[in-house]
């Protein structure tokens, strides 16, 4: 009995010992693994954000990827929204066994390349210089792909919003969808469409609708040097043109968390209780199937001028992330190689409502089809001339949080005034940027 | 006889072990952590000494975060409690009815709490939820439940009573049932009248069960993550953003792992507090046979 006691007990020690030793072992060694084993293909991993026809898309490509080729297999893993993405990339990257390849949202492309997470792409580009053909790249798509004068992200499901038109109340009101063209144009328009049963738009409060209004009343978020600018007079009036709308009670502005504030617009848009919405470029597909589902006609046009016209644009670039071998740093490469092409942006466009991110793609028959066929997708592309960055400062993602909540503040109450909700929302972002 | 001696050393090490690695070892990670400026991957931490805790203390948002929190644990434990002991005292009786609704009422607590947190959004939604569309019924005015700041924190300290009530019910039927029955027998003989019976039999006969809810009640609601992350995200303006949300936003979405690790050591003083509050004042106070 004793000794079987002792037995036990060493069986256990050496087991505990042994899963200690083992998992340094694989935080630093992991990556030769697939040396030791000869033959077989490269294992790398691709992580994505959001589901649907977006995820579908993704994973698609990748199997496209996989066929094509037997030197490298890519598994595609789907992680939820940009900041779940971005959280379980950092998680990963800290435990040591971050993926090969993942996605930044744009805004948070620097945040990432200064925290050494992501792989400095700027040699591989040099080395392919024909192949990748840089200058294919949409470059109003390009303004958030370098930090400090080095490439850290491809153009990849890439967007810009857009208003999207429930063309049947259009017509029911004797609206032009066309006339629409400045910020009079739009306000008088929700007026119009506004009555017991309609309001003339749904709008969650989400900054980059908001990034584009400032943008268009001709101010900033961020000035050069980073330093907040969005209480400026640009910031002021675009606050005031939503507010003024709420007031009259041609916006409506659904409460809550983020996500389902943007869900319940939607769905006022969806079941015809307004009369538009903005989103995403990216969302064409689905709204389509929507409005065919629920019996209307849907048209999409770009966002109203002011001083201005311009929209920050949005998406998701591809990166490598750091700290891996060579083999495996090729690897990744040939992948986002693959992904940017022309040819795959041309099926991700088509598939989802993303920009092609690539000049020749718009120009490709398969695109050129497609706009022939659903006009719906042109106005993206045709509105990126005016498309900008989104600021990229560090701390950004706090700062849209700030901002968010103190706009909602007015909108919950609107006989606060927009400078001052500005300034406190300004003051309080001091300290998110340092 | 001598190798006796390191034997019993032996024997716990493994559990040593593991207790060392995976509770101390995080535990005085993070108080390093929290005298330091740190992104999480960078190579270099920057020590800031106590700045991260000044900054904290003096930022309106935390201090917001802490009553968040403290409102959110007391109410919760409060009606949880009060609730389940008048349920208890309603289901503590043979019959097939009382042991459904014990059933039904303690079903709650075996649901995942992410899928309770998907379907209470539905409930509690604004213009298409269940529970509006009762109001409408009997011709109230629509609640913005989840929507508004000043509903927001109630609203989730209901779905937190509601996923309680049924295992905090059925330990103090297991205190209820396991009172001497003569303690009654003798209180009848004197006539003593039900008010005084409970307050001076049955409550103080239950103190045990009822100390035991109090503890595990405050440091589930002081611990609450999965309902907020889900439902609210810690909004409206901020009216729902509990400590362990705000640690989770600051590290996970912010980056700012220094800042989260600080105020992950204030949960911990709290906590600790709260522990040894228990234990030195309130164990002394409760009665056991």
């Amino acid at each position: 009995m004793k000794k079987l006691s002792y037995l036990l007990t060493f069986t256990v020690m050496i087991l505990v010992l042994a899963a200690c030793g083992n998992s340094e072992a694989t935080g630093s060694s992991g990556n030769s693994e697939s040396d030791s084993e000869g033959n077989g293909p490269i294992e790398i991993t691709y992580w994505y954000a959001w589901g649907d026809k977006i995820g579908e898309n993704n994973e698609n490509l990748v199997e496209q990827f996989n066929e094509m080729q037997d030197e490298i297999h890519v598994t595609a893993e789907f992680q939820g929204t940009y900041d779940e993405l971005h959280s379980k990339t950092q998680a990963a990257m800290a435990a040591g066994n971050a993926p090969e390849v993942t996605q930044n949202e744009i805004a948070s492309i620097e945040t990432f390349a200064k925290a050494g997470m992501t792989q400095d792409l700027t040699a591989f580009v040099e080395e392919d210089a024909e192949e990748i053909a840089m200058d294919d790249f949409n470059p109003g798509l390009m303004g958030n792909s370098y930090v400090d004068d080095k490439l850290y992200g491809l153009p990849y499901l890439r967007s810009t919003p857009i208003v999207y038109i429930n063309k049947t109340m259009f017509e029911e009101k004797g609206i032009d969808p066309a006339s629409i063209q400045t910020w009079e144009d739009f306000q008088s328009a929700a007026q119009n469409l506004t009555d017991d049963e309609h309001v003339g738009i749904s709008m969650p409060v989400d900054i980059w609708f908001y990034e584009a209004f400032v943008a268009q009343a001709g101010g900033e978020m961020v000035g050069e040097n980073g330093e907040i600018t969005f209480n400026g007079e640009g910031g002021v009036e675009a606050l005031n043109l939503w507010k003024e709308m709420v007031e009259a009670g041609t916006m409506r502005v659904p409460g809550g968390e983020p996500q389902q504030a943007s869900d319940m617009a939607r769905q006022d848009f969806a079941t015809g209780r307004a009369g538009m919405f903005f989103s995403s470029t990216a969302d064409l597909t689905l709204m389509l199937q929507l409005a065919e589902e629920n019996g209307y006609e849907l048209e999409t046009i770009m966002f109203p001028e002011n001083e201005q016209r311009s929209v920050p644009t949005g998406g998701a670039n591809l990166v490598m992330t750091s700290g891996l071998d060579g083999e495996k740093q090729q690897a990744a490469w040939e992948f986002i190689k693959f992904m940017t092409a022309p040819e795959q942006t041309a099926y991700a466009s088509a598939y989802t409502g993303y920009l092609p991110s690539r000049l020749s793609a718009v120009e490709s028959d398969t695109m050129q089809d497609l706009y022939k066929e659903k006009p719906q997708f042109k106005v993206a592309v045709d509105q990126l001339q005016y498309g900008n960055a989104r600021p990229m400062i560090e701390g950004y993602p706090e700062v849209v949080k700030i901002l968010t909540e103190e706009i909602q503040r007015l909108m919950l109450d609107p006989s606060l005034e927009a400078g001052d909700v500005l300034d406190q929302a300004a003051e309080r972002s001091m300290s998110a940027i340092k | 006889m001598r190798s006796v001696k390191w034997r019993p050393y032996l024997f716990v090490a493994p559990a040593i072990i593991v207790f060392l690695v995976f509770f101390i070892q995080p535990i005085f990670y993070m108080i390093y952590l929290s005298f330091h400026d740190w992104n999480f991957i960078s190579p270099d931490k920057t020590f800031v000494g106590l700045g991260n805790f000044k900054e904290l203390l003096s930022d309106p948002m935390f201090l917001e975060v802490i009553r968040n929190t403290l409102m959110y644990t007391f109410f919760t434990v409060l009606f949880s409690i009060s609730i389940a002991l008048l349920m208890s005292i309603w289901l503590n009786k043979q019959g097939w009815m009382y042991s459904f609704v014990q059933g039904a009422v303690f079903s709650p607590h075996i649901i995942s709490l992410v899928s309770i947190a998907m379907l209470w959004m539905w409930i509690m939604d604004a213009d298409y939820g269940l529970l509006n569309w009762v109001l409408s019924l009997v011709g109230l005015e629509k609640v913005p439940w989840l929507t508004d700041p000043n509903t927001a924190l109630s609203s989730l300290i209901i779905i937190a009573v509601w996923k309680n009530i049924g295992y905090f019910t059925l330990i103090i039927i297991a205190g209820l049932q396991s009172i001497p029955k003569h303690l009654y027998e003798a209180a009848a003989l004197d006539r003593t009248p039900p008010w005084r019976r409970f307050a001076k039999i049955t409550f103080p006969m239950l103190s045990p069960s009822l100390f035991f809810l109090t503890i595990i009640g405050i440091l589930d609601s002081i611990k609450v993550f999965e309902t907020i992350s889900i439902i609210t995200k810690g909004g409206p303006l901020n009216s729902t953003n509990t400590l362990v949300y705000y640690i989770y936003e600051n590290g996970f979405i912010f980056f700012k792992i220094g800042y989260a690790s600080a105020a992950g050591v204030i949960l911990l003083v709290i906590l600790s507090i709260l522990t040894l509050l228990y234990f030195k004042v309130l164990s002394k106070r409760v009665h056991y046979q």
